[in-house]
């Protein structure tokens, strides 16, 4: 446990707004606080990529400025966040983690960016990312322009791509909150490993302007946090339709916890198989104890597995023939060789290669996958399997194989054991819930629902966190 | 991402001529030429894969993706 008299950094955004609100702390003086804090510790876990102090200085003065006026904006108001060096913020540079764009920036703010700036919130630093979000394919969690992204729970552990920077810093008790992004597992995998509550919106929700692409079909934004209502407080400010972004479904959200409807009204699937077989044996009990949880609250669990087709083979296909795109200019430069990991070169160099035939044929599969989630979801509100199977890596372990060695043998098929990739391609929104500890490395759930159901997922999310406290648990100090 | 080999991935080269290939066990190399030959390999496996999938002739490609 952290030591005492640092509660405030590990507070909810509730709890900051009522500190706030009573006058206990004003905006400036927690911002100061909370930027101090992520360039001291940030470079610690690899987690920082740019400090922001004077800005959230002079953001929380503007907060302090419209209290005082009695201006409110809602529960963000005054509350200290990082962001993913992925999204532009006007001025400064935006590396999206990648050596070769080390010096670049833009002129302009994502959209989140302002949407964010517009709720009171306070931006006190970009955070550190896996390079162009490791869409080649790395092979180790040193893939990025400021280090391996370390896990604040076991500095020689990963604390999870891409979104490394996002998940270590909330852990960690960087920051209140951060926003981080998702093309297949970046959002789930570093929540997971660093044991914090994260929230994969349906695909189109929140706008990707002013954040790098790497597949259009896939790219989503979404937050980092400490429960999930925090996470819905998140969303409430962040989503929303935009025409600067193509992929929008146009559509708000507003978080409306008071509707969510009651665990026990709820058919949630899942496969013992998951829990019991594929997770790694440390992991096992965690997982064991969280779908009891579930079940006393009063879930009505259904065993069931996901349609069959080759997720990862169409995923692949179709991010490479994205990427392959959008990066060719890179590629074409030569520049691509000044990325940190030899097989992300690789990947990327590779993924020229992939046909018109073999995307158009990915994506019409991917169409029937989308019909057949919509036939899982018209008999079921929500899946739960394990958001990873086991607790972090260490940092030298590969994550693919080296050229030449024999392939890996995963263990046998079971369960929804291909959820993560299913769930992106069919644009599904994923709620990552912290349920335990594996070897004192900690291990998440994720609950997956239809496309626009985040109230249900983070009503679950709720319920599961007022009968738990694993979401409260902090990393040594 | 990672881009592991999945069991199905196994499964499909097992099942095809690359399996006496892939039963061999090969010395680790790490040059650039061996990287760029692994990562099309992983890369012609998944599409080969997608390939081998039916699709109903009338189902259009998800275009102007939405969730």
């Amino acid at each position: 446990m952290a030591a005492s008299g640092d509660e405030i950094f590990f507070a909810t955004i509730p709890e900051l707004n009522a500190r706030i609100a009573s006058k206990q702390i004003s905006a400036e003086e927690l911002a100061r606080a909370f930027a101090f804090r992520l360039e001291q510790l940030g470079p610690r876990y690899n987690a920082l990529a740019l400090p922001l102090r004077e800005l959230a200085a002079s953001q929380a003065k503007a907060v302090d400025k419209d209290l005082k006026l009695g201006r409110k904006h809602g529960a963000l108001q005054g509350i200290p966040y990082g962001v993913k060096d992925l999204l532009s913020l006007a001025g400064k540079p935006t590396t999206w983690g990648a050596k070769p764009y080390a010096a670049q920036v833009f002129d302009y703010n994502a959209t989140v960016l302002d949407k964010l700036e517009a709720a009171g919130a306070v931006l006190a630093g970009k955070l550190a990312m896996v390079e162009l979000a490791g869409g080649g394919g790395y092979r180790y969690a040193s893939a990025s322009l400021t280090g391996p992204g370390l896990n604040p729970w076991d500095l020689g552990r990963w604390a999870g791509g891409s979104s490394s920077g996002s998940a270590a810093a909330v852990a960690a008790g960087l920051v209140a909150f951060a926003i981080g992004s998702e093309t297949s597992g970046s959002i789930l995998t570093p929540a997971s490993f660093c044991g914090v509550t994260a929230l994969r919106p349906t695909y189109g929700l929140v706008s990707r302007y002013g954040a790098m692409a790497l597949s259009w079909t896939l790219d989503k934004v979404g937050p980092f946090a400490r429960t999930a209502e925090d996470c819905g407080l998140v969303l409430h400010a962040i989503a929303s339709g935009d025409a600067k972004d193509p992929g929008s479904a146009g559509k708000s959200f507003y978080y409306a916890p008071q509707y969510a409807r009651p665990i026990k009204e709820l058919r949630i699937g899942y496969a013992a198989a998951d829990f019991s077989e594929r997770a790694d044996a440390s992991a096992r009990p965690a997982f064991a104890a969280a779908l009891g949880v579930l079940k006393e609250a009063g879930a009505q669990l259904f065993e069931t597995k996901l349609p069959a087709f080759p997720y990862d083979e169409i995923l692949d296909t179709i991010l490479a023939a994205e990427q392959g795109a959008i990066f060719e200019p890179l590629i074409a430069s030569g520049r691509v060789e000044e990325l940190a990991d030899k097989a992300q070169i690789a990947g990327l160099k590779a993924s020229l290669a992939v046909t018109a035939k073999d995307y158009l044929k990915a994506m019409r599969i991917r169409r029937t996958i989308q019909t057949a989630f919509s036939g899982v979801f018209a008999g079921l509100d929500a899946l739960i399997a394990p958001a990873t199977d086991g607790p972090a890596t260490p940092l030298d372990q590969p994550m693919i194989p080296l050229p030449g060695a024999p392939p890996e043998v995963s263990s046998p098929a079971a369960g929804l054991s291909g959820l993560v990739t299913a769930g992106n391609l069919a644009g599904l929104p994923a709620l990552a819930l912290p349920c335990g500890f594996a070897g004192g490395l900690p291990v998440a759930l994720q609950v997956v629902g239809a496309p626009f159901s985040e109230n249900l997922l983070l009503g679950i999310g709720k319920e599961f966190q007022s009968r738990t406290d694993w979401h409260r648990r902090r990393p040594p100090a | 991402m990672t881009l592991k080999i999945t069991r199905r991935k196994l499964a499909v080269a097992l099942a095809g001529p690359a399996a006496a290939a892939l039963a061999q066990p090969r010395t680790p190399a790490s040059g650039p030429g061996d990287e760029l030959t692994a990562a099309r390999d992983r890369l012609a496996m998944a599409t080969g894969e997608v390939a081998r999938q039916e699709v109903p002739m009338a189902t259009e490609p998800a275009f102007q993706f939405k969730a």
